[in-house]
């Protein structure tokens, strides 16, 4: 109980610590995790590059940044590049959602061996 | 009887009118404004520059760019058939294994070729003056016009502020970049189309009835069932990108197209690409995708999502010009087999299995795409330059 509690705390701290300085940002939580982001230009358009602008929290040891289409079975036509460090900020180029349509913004995040994905639904039109 | 009538008529107007969901209205309203907002080329120097476009026209319809001194740009990009050729193959010094691709609107692009080969409309207008089977020049032999000839030279000097340099292939470049500052003007004009789209978007039920009845069930259609505006989309009616939609892409027994896979691999190779020397933008703020594509497995035989703007004019369709009519296209997504696309692609095109009028629908809305041609007259050249 003590340890749940415990984690709980490290949890809520980990969020409230966490910053993504500059105009307001997405929250994402998944697991441990507490993804901070916004799109460079937002509102996104089809067919046109974007940056995302993030923040992690706790720390990982590394960063991946990927979008799919779930139902098209097909992801982005572009390897977005990371540069960024511990929580942040981060910043990902050479993003493009290029249909319309329903999007997974997966963010992988690896720490002591374990990866998780934080995953947010972005619809397109 | 009369009651009977006006039920009948009833039913019949129930019949023929398409209703628009807000979905379908926000979807619609993506597909404009036309002509749609655009920027110079921060690659190319001279993009917008009234000399370049002067000296870009003259070089599209000039005949001494070719080897023979008998084909120009404007053999395979005719501007009284939507700046194509009406062939299913061009052909130029041979023919070659495409379609030629319309030259209107592509202003708007960033992929350039069917496969994406070019990152730039500069880049891209040098590949058929040095390609073999089409203008098969050099670019020592287009240096040696650009200096050689007193009026293209003049045209230069007013477009560059001076002399074609030494270095042929920067001569090359230069011609190339004048060239795409010309094509950079050619747009459609606005068509039906534009007018229903604007006329739903401020709720204007008079304009709005004035779209005929059988292009409004095929947009409805083209934005529902058919998810055409899926690849087809924003106010070019594409995302500029590239899918696999069934068209076999063997171009002669033993030897396939190889598109987008061949596309990405020939642009990343190009000392000519948005990340070289011949960019003119420091920033490389236009080579985005040029930095970042990424070449998968799926990219086999996929090619371009081609605009469908004044469509109706630029037949035959596809990469390799293999379906003659509108009609054709449209029944080729409705039957298309699953089996002839990759297993291992998209999961995007399934059969929508439409009926003789939906057929009929959709190819009547694709017609409302069309301007009616007569957008560009060419430019009087009256004084020689000195």
């Amino acid at each position: 109980m003590r340890a749940l509690l415990l984690a709980f705390l490290s949890t809520a701290t980990a969020a409230q610590a966490c910053e993504l300085p500059g105009a307001s940002a997405q929250k994402v939580q998944s697991g441990k995790y507490l993804v901070l982001y916004r799109t460079q230009p937002s509102p996104l358009k089809v067919g046109q590059h974007f940056a995302l602008e993030f923040a992690v929290c706790p720390a990982p040891e590394s960063v991946r940044v990927d979008a799919t289409m779930p139902e098209h079975r097909h992801g982005m036509n572009y390897r977005p590049t990371i540069t960024g460090s511990g929580e942040g900020p981060y910043r990902a180029d050479g993003l493009m959602f290029h249909m319309a349509g329903r999007w997974e913004l997966v963010f992988e995040l690896r720490s002591g061996g374990k990866t998780e994905r934080v995953a947010q639904s972005i619809r397109l039109e | 009887m009369k009651a009977v009538l006006a039920l009948l008529l009833l039913a019949a107007s129930a019949a023929s009118a398409a209703t628009f969901s807000d979905e379908d209205a926000r979807k619609i309203a993506t597909h404009g404004p036309w002509p749609a907002p655009w920027s110079r080329d921060p690659s190319n120097r001279v993009s917008g520059n009234p000399h370049a476009i002067d000296l870009g026209e003259r070089l599209f319809f000039e005949r001494r760019l070719s080897v023979n001194g008998r084909l120009s740009c404007s053999s395979c990009h005719l501007p009284e058939r939507n700046w194509t050729d009406g062939l299913p193959r061009a052909v130029g010094l041979k023919e070659v294994d495409r379609n030629a691709p319309s030259v209107v609107n592509v202003r708007y692009h960033h992929w350039f070729g069917w496969d994406g080969a070019h990152d730039s409309l500069w880049a891209q207008s040098i590949n058929p003056i040095l390609d073999p089977r089409e203008l098969g020049m050099s670019a020592a032999s287009v240096a040696k016009l650009l200096r050689q000839d007193k009026d293209l030279s003049c045209r230069f000097r007013r477009t560059y502020g001076s002399a074609p340099a030494p270095d042929d292939e920067k001569v090359l470049v230069d011609a190339a970049k004048a060239l795409a500052a010309f094509q950079e003007t050619l747009v459609s004009g606005r068509t039906a189309f534009d007018d229903f789209r604007d006329a739903l978007a401020r709720g204007d039920q008079a304009v709005m009835a004035r779209y005929p009845e059988a292009a409004q069930r095929g947009l409805k259609l083209f934005v529902g069932k058919g998810a055409c505006d899926t690849c087809h989309s924003g106010p070019a009616f594409t995302n500029g990108e590239f899918h696999d939609t069934g068209i076999p892409f063997f171009v002669r027994p033993g030897e396939v197209d190889p598109g987008r896979y061949g596309g990405i691999k020939k642009v990343l190779a190009d000392r000519m690409n948005l990340l070289g020397p011949y960019n003119d933008d420091p920033k490389r703020s236009t080579a985005v995708g040029t930095r970042h594509v990424s070449l998968e497995q799926r990219n086999f035989g996929e090619f371009k999502v081609p605009s469908l703007r004044n469509l109706e004019s630029s037949m035959p369709y596809m990469h390799n010009g293999s379906l003659a009519t509108l009609r054709d296209v449209v029944k080729h997504y409705s039957e298309i087999s699953p089996d002839r696309l990759h297993s291992d692609g998209e999961a995007i095109l399934k059969p929508l299995h439409l009926s003789d009028s939906e057929v009929a629908d959709l190819v009547a809305f694709l017609g409302t795409l069309s301007d009616g041609g007569g957008q560009y007259k060419r430019r009087p050249f009256p004084e020689d330059c000195r």
